[in-house]
């Protein structure tokens, strides 16, 4: 029991630093952007680079998140500058990075498992007790969410954060506060998709090795983590987690976004244990997936519709 | 009623995730058998894993057990099953190539569930064991090195006249790319050019094949799982062509590959699961076994095709065939 929570609630965080990027460009942006899996192996990609160069596993992280923004501001450019549509801008850089994740990594499997990596060198081997082991990789990950999710939240108060909003709702006003919107979106898609490279950096030191196919289906995982969890724990007066709060500390409690979105990010891969361990194929993941959209869309979608009834 | 419904789905997820892991404790040996791609040669592994097996006493059904989950050549299924399979807490995982053995021994790391693999090229490369052969865990398994030699010389003796090989490759199998490397050191001996052709997807692999049978005399086939899965098509266009394909399985030959030196998929995994038993047995653990490689190479032919292309297979290597084909079997 305790092994699947902790599985899920692993893969859960990792890939709900893959969600923050996500929102950011999906919900905040308006922008749907496929380049994220390319960008997820990228991190990957040059983790495997860097680890068996002898790079400190904490500085690969670093410097993954700055090769995101790279190839984040990249998109931009091809959409802004070149006036590419948003959701193909996002395609040509998921195939040229296909190529190019090859290049950097060599060949397309690296394995690392002898390399230290963020969850496994001496120096957490002598500060960690045997008790705490198999929480390890539970709680550094949490830590890293937490260190990013409060960034995030910091970086969203800024007026760069309050243009970075505006771009998405309507970004006639962005231009009318004499700011130039198609930068403001370039340096959206720089920090979103630096938030996907850590991921994919994190993915591939906790999976121990380097593996071309692993981007495939990134962004439908982060649409999905992110949909389930703005629509099921965000400021949505109608799931009444605020309600038990209101309860206990008698005034109303709302998740802020991206907390929700890291819920949703561990919901799902909840419910995709849930189907192995009930038997489905892995094979069938996928239509889980699409099932389980489709139901916490129409969950939402239901509520919108009763509201303008009741106008 | 909507909260209703949250409420019943919660409750319903806290349940089944509840019930996963109870181990039904009656005494059968589980097994969970993860295979990275669908395609004969990996499917003859699994089989004649099973029949090793059942040779050493564990018969499915009986005191056996097993999980069967195919990854569908996806990196991130794997994964998924290989953690799967630790949850339920099996106690063996038998891993099917590189990158399924690669998620089976991520996941299983820190528990003490032994990992067999089976059709790995390079167990080295792939960091599962180390340089000198000897596990780099609890894990170990067999490894199908590909028979470079025995294949160049067996089309120098079918061909003496060719000059150019073509070898089609995925990008994104390690196997195969080292292969190719290997290939190309050795043919300058049997007086040949490998031209290569990598593609990154099956879609790819059309167009690629009529620009690869332009260049070449004859075409052959690696261990790569893309490009076997999508053996027909070239087969159909290079036959149009007349331009000979030579396989590197049992199974490559039987759909229409004129020959191959080839290592019998079902045997490999029959000694995998010769190695699996013993360690089930507890006579040894996986910890303490290094990796065994398979090079009982054999020559299949086909008759069939050999007429269609006009070609006469020697009569030496047909007479030392493990096995001769005369027709062209429907995938």
């Amino acid at each position: 029991m305790l092994t699947i929570l902790l599985g899920v609630l692993e893969e859960g965080l990792v890939y709900a630093i893959m969600a923050l990027g996500v929102y950011i460009t999906y919900k905040i942006l308006d922008f749907p952007d496929l380049s994220v899996d390319g960008t997820f192996p990228l991190g990957g990609a040059v983790t495997v680079v860097l680890i068996i160069a002898g790079v400190n596993p904490i500085l690969t992280l670093f410097i993954s998140f700055f090769v995101g923004a790279f190839a984040g501001i990249l998109t931009g450019l091809i959409h802004v500058k070149l006036k590419v549509r948003d959701l193909l801008s996002g395609i040509i850089m998921m195939t040229a990075l296909y190529s190019l994740n090859l290049r950097i990594a060599g060949k397309a499997n690296v394995p690392i498992f002898t390399k230290d990596t963020i969850f496994e060198n001496a120096f957490l081997d002598n500060l960690v007790p045997e008790a705490l082991k198999p929480y390890l990789v539970s709680i550094i990950l949490l830590i890293i969410v937490i260190i990013m999710k409060v960034l995030l939240d910091q970086y969203l108060k800024t007026k760069s954060g309050y243009l970075l909003r505006a771009v998405g709702d309507n970004d006639t006003l962005v231009t009318s506060l004499a700011k130039d919107k198609g930068i403001v979106k370039i340096v959206g898609l720089a920090i979103a998709n630096a938030f996907v490279a850590l991921a994919g950096s994190i993915y591939t030191q906790k999976s121990g090795f380097f593996e071309i196919s692993t981007g495939t289906g990134t962004i439908v995982i982060g649409l999905a983590s992110v949909i389930i969890g703005t629509n099921l724990f965000a400021k949505r007066p109608y799931f009444k987690v605020g309600k038990i709060f209101k309860n206990i500390f008698k005034k109303n409690y709302y998740f802020k976004a991206t907390t929700a979105v890291i819920f949703g990010s561990i919901l799902y891969k909840a419910c995709v244990a849930l189907a192995i361990a009930a038997g489905m194929a892995a094979s069938d993941l996928k239509l889980i997936t699409a099932v389980l959209f489709l139901i916490i869309l129409i969950i939402s979608n239901d509520r919108k519709r009763r509201v303008k009834a009741n106008d | 009623m909507k909260k209703l419904l949250a409420i019943v789905l919660v409750l319903a997820l806290a349940m089944s995730l509840m019930s996963g892991c109870s181990k039904k404790d009656d005494g059968k040996i589980t097994i969970g058998i993860g295979q990275f791609a669908e395609h004969p040669s990996l499917d003859n592994c699994r089989e004649g894993f099973l029949a090793g097996l059942a040779e050493a006493g564990y018969k499915e059904g009986d005191n056996l057990e097993v999980l069967y989950e195919n990854a569908q050549a996806d990196g991130g299924t794997a994964t998924q099953i290989a953690n799967n399979f630790v949850a339920k807490k099996v106690d063996m995982i038998c891993a099917i190539a590189t990158p399924m053995a690669q998620s089976a021994f991520g996941a299983a790391k820190d528990t003490d569930i032994p990992v067999i693999y089976t059709a790995i090229t390079d167990p080295v490369a792939a960091e599962l064991a180390k340089d000198d052969k000897t596990p780099n865990g609890n894990v170990t398994g067999t490894s199908d090195k590909l028979p470079v030699e025995s294949q160049l010389e067996m089309i120098r003796k079918i061909l003496p006249n060719a000059k150019t090989i073509g070898i089609m490759y995925s990008t994104s199998e390690v196997n195969s790319v080292s292969a190719i490397e290997e290939y190309k050191a050795a043919a300058a001996d049997y007086g040949f050019e490998i031209v290569e052709s990598g593609i990154a997807t099956a879609a790819d692999i059309p167009l690629a094949a009529d620009n690869l049978l332009e260049k070449v005399d004859c075409i052959n086939n690696l261990t790569d799982n893309t490009v076997v899965s999508s053996l027909p098509i070239i087969l159909e266009k290079a036959a149009a062509k007349n331009i000979p394909v030579f396989g590197s399985e049992v199974e490559q030959v039987k759909i229409g590959c004129l020959a191959a030196v080839g290592l019998d998929y079902y045997d490999l995994g029959k000694q995998t699961g010769a190695m699996a038993a013993q360690v089930l047995k507890g006579e040894k653990k996986a910890s303490e076994m290094n990796f065994q490689i398979i090079d009982q190479a054999a020559f299949y032919g086909n008759s069939a095709v050999a007429k269609n292309l006009g070609i006469t297979l020697p009569d030496d290597l047909v007479s030392s065939a493990k096995e001769m084909f005369d027709t062209i079997a429907e995938q």
